[in-house]
């Protein structure tokens, strides 16, 4: 036992290694000079010609960004199981107006909420039960681009309810009397 | 100025900041380097978890758990999954876990779900 935990040891720190190699150092300037010749350097006037490639191609490098595809599919990030991710459908929708009040609250924002699974009533207590972890999870979003790209990037299958504009219908009380419109019903 | 724009949108791609790895060549290294380490430790693990399974088939286990995410493109997404590798090695060599958790990794759906319509007739979801 205890000469597998001494051999176990040298191991852990191989692999501790695996995260900890920075690229950046690649980059730096001062370890090339370092490690070039003083004579060849006392003898360097001028900055040797740098074409306009390896300048953009550097200055790329100093910012510390990379390019990446616009479409990123984290669904093997999430640890969400593969079940959930390539079998469930999502709603994406903006809730409506309600229609007994003139208060526009809870419309503002696009929701999304995966599609209903089996439902059951638990035979001993009528609870109404489910087997579906994700049945009542709604997310909110500020605008539909938004939902669609979050339901893009974990892989699910949606679709989208679009708004409805209604054209509001001209009112008037005057046309009930108009005299060339049949407004007017007869009360006989 | 503009066309440039325009072709960058069409092509889909996009500037970031980098998770570990600058480019796919330093992320294949780390990718290497964990596969090595886990490699390394397979028959430690055997023995100290008391497994039923041998080197190979460990081995063979850490060879498919690697395949499944072949397909990973973008360097951060592989960056991510040998972070999380990473952690699950670590957890695993330092005794954190148990022999249950080791062999989750070769757990088989007990219940597979029906696929066609008479096994699914016969379950009752069809």
């Amino acid at each position: 036992m205890a000469s597998v935990i001494v051999n176990v040891r040298p191991g852990l720190k191989l692999f501790q290694s695996v995260l900890t190699c920075s690229s950046r150092r690649a980059f730096g300037s001062t370890s090339v000079l370092m490690n070039e010749d003083p004579l060849k350097l006392a003898q360097l006037k001028d900055a040797p010609l740098k074409s306009l490639d390896d300048l953009l191609s550097s200055s790329e490098k100093n910012d510390g960004l990379i390019t990446v595809e616009n479409k990123v599919d984290i669904s093997i990030l999430t640890g969400v199981p593969q079940e959930h991710i390539t079998t469930r459908h999502v709603r994406i929708w903006k809730p409506v107006k309600h229609a007994m009040q003139s208060g526009t609250n809870n419309t503002h924002k696009w929701k999304m909420e995966f599609e209903s699974r089996e439902r059951w009533e638990n035979p001993l207590m009528g609870w109404a039960s489910s087997g579906d972890p994700l049945s009542n999870m709604q997310l909110s979003f500020g605008n539909k681009e938004e939902a669609i790209a979050f339901c893009e990037k974990n892989g699910w299958d949606y679709s989208v309810n679009e708004v409805v504009e209604k054209q509001p219908r001209p009112k008037s009380y005057g046309i009930n009397f108009s005299w060339n419109k049949k407004t007017r019903t007869s009360t006989k | 100025m503009a066309s440039t724009a325009g072709t960058v949108i069409k092509s889909g791609v996009k500037q970031v900041r980098p998770l570990l790895s600058v480019d796919n060549a330093e992320a294949r290294k780390r990718v290497l380097n964990l596969y090595k380490a886990w490699y390394r430790q397979v028959p430690y693990i055997v023995l100290e978890y008391d497994i039923p399974k041998n080197e190979s088939q460990c081995r063979a286990k850490l060879r498919e758990e690697f395949e499944k995410h072949r397909h990973a493109k973008d360097v951060r997404v592989i960056d991510m999954l040998v972070v999380k590798g990473q952690m699950e090695l670590v957890e695993t060599v330092k005794r954190w876990k148990q022999k249950g958790h080791v062999m989750n990794y070769f757990r088989t759906p007990i219940n597979p779900k029906p696929n066609d319509f008479l096994s699914k007739f016969i379950a009752g979801s069809a």
